[in-house]
């Protein structure tokens, strides 16, 4: 810890880049998995994962603090999976409302935020024993941290397997799309790799 | 063994004293979801019917309404190829007072997981209107070419009888061209389309809704 870190400007400011580097949930947490393999196929539909996840994990930050002192240490888990679960269903019918086709493609991925460790570990980890305000902070770092995660992972995938981005042709005519990388095989070898590329970064700078 | 036991504080007592919040908690959680699907769902429901409008509309163009048959009073129950009798929602795609044709929803297994297919015929049952895939999850760059319009344009037109798949040549009368490297998924759809047309047509008949086909 530096001496950065003991004031409150400096603890939000640790918190914050945690989740988007240090402890970034995908990269070096190695939570949530199955949403980062699972939708990470092109670009739209994980931004729309992202952002759902970074929605509850902001309403279950929040809720979980403010309730953190009446907590009962045996039943906390079931609050919080009362808590995720409720908001999750909450995010699940907006999008059906508001965005049916992207709802079709995220199919049952995104009820299954519920399960969702990231969300799970940042109530147990951070907002069951913080402030309200380091929390939202927190929320807000681990959320956008898994959000650009999985954008660089399906913007991987998506140019590979079509050559668009945001469904917008990039590559030039002679380039094949190479159908692998839209199926799971796609997913995990792009995903071995760029741990294996966050690793190495990592390290050097150790 | 138990702490009420110890704390000498009546079971009912302790129950309260651990799982208010739980007990709070859930009213306030469950009344937050009744808003939010009092809110959203004829949202929902109006999507549903758009999509299936939507589709339906692109196979039978003529037509400006797509009437479902409850509304006529009328239930078609089919037997999927695999397990019980299922409700079908057919749906008569008429102009006014001109029939125009008959879309209904179609399952089956594909490759992978099940297809849904809409189906569109002509008012007779005669001749194959058009399908479109509801839902799938076949192989992408292969099966899931039966969404293609390069393999679903072959079946406008097509006599709604037995329809055969083939894996080279010319798809003329009651052939379908085999999507290459897709074999299952290809005949998976044909499966559905010949079964579902000839359950649907025959209850219908019953049900005196279409004329037989000697007439």
């Amino acid at each position: 810890m530096t001496k950065n870190s003991e004031t409150t400007a400096g603890i939000y400011k640790e918190t914050l880049l945690a989740g988007l580097w240090r402890e970034n949930p995908v990269f070096r947490l190695l939570l949530g998995m199955c949403p980062t393999l699972a939708v990470t196929a092109a670009v739209k539909p994980a931004l729309t994962m992202g952002l759902s996840v970074i929605f509850v994990l902001l309403c279950s930050n929040i809720v979980v603090s403010l309730m953190r002192n009446l907590l009962k240490p045996h039943l906390r888990i079931l609050m919080f999976t009362l808590t995720i679960s409720t908001f999750v269903t909450i995010a699940d019918l907006f999008l059906k409302a508001f965005v049916p086709r992207m709802s079709e493609t995220l199919g049952p991925y995104v009820p299954l935020i519920i399960v969702n460790c990231i969300i799970i570990c940042r109530a147990e980890a951070c907002a069951s024993k913080n402030s309200l305000a380091v929390s939202i902070i927190d929320a807000l770092g681990m959320g956008v941290g898994f959000t650009l995660t999985l954008c660089v992972l399906a913007g991987i995938r998506e140019l590979l397997s079509t050559g668009m981005i945001f469904e917008a042709k990039v590559m030039p005519d002679w380039f094949v799309p190479w159908a692998a990388m839209r199926m799971p095989v796609g997913a995990f070898i792009t995903l071995g790799l760029l741990l294996g590329l966050v690793n190495v970064l990592s390290r050097k700078k150790a | 063994m138990y702490r009420q036991e110890v704390n000498h504080v009546p079971k009912i007592k302790y129950f309260v004293q651990q799982s208010w919040l739980l007990i709070v908690c859930s009213f306030f959680f469950g009344l937050l979801l009744a808003i939010a699907n009092a809110a959203w769902s004829p949202r929902i429901e109006q999507n549903r019917i758009n999509k299936l409008n939507d589709l339906a509309g692109r196979l039978i163009p003529k037509a400006k309404d797509f009437v479902p048959l409850d509304k006529l009073g009328v239930t078609i129950e089919v037997k999927s190829l695999k397990g019980p009798k299922k409700k079908v929602d057919v749906y008569k795609a008429v102009t006014g007072d001109a029939c125009f044709g008959w879309t209904f929803n179609a399952v089956g297994s594909g490759f992978q997981d099940k297809i849904e297919l809409v189906v569109a015929v002509d008012k007779d049952f005669k001749t194959i209107a058009g399908f479109d895939v509801l839902a799938s999850n076949e192989t992408p760059g292969f099966g899931d070419k039966i969404k293609g319009d390069e393999f679903r344009n072959q079946f406008k037109g097509k006599p709604a009888a037995q329809l055969e798949l083939i894996k080279s040549g010319e798809a003329k009368d009651n052939k379908i061209l085999v999507i290459s490297g897709a074999t299952i998924s290809s005949e998976a759809v044909i499966e559905i389309i010949n079964h579902s047309i000839s359950q649907v047509k025959r209850q219908m008949q019953e049900k005196g809704l279409l004329g037989n086909d000697k007439e």
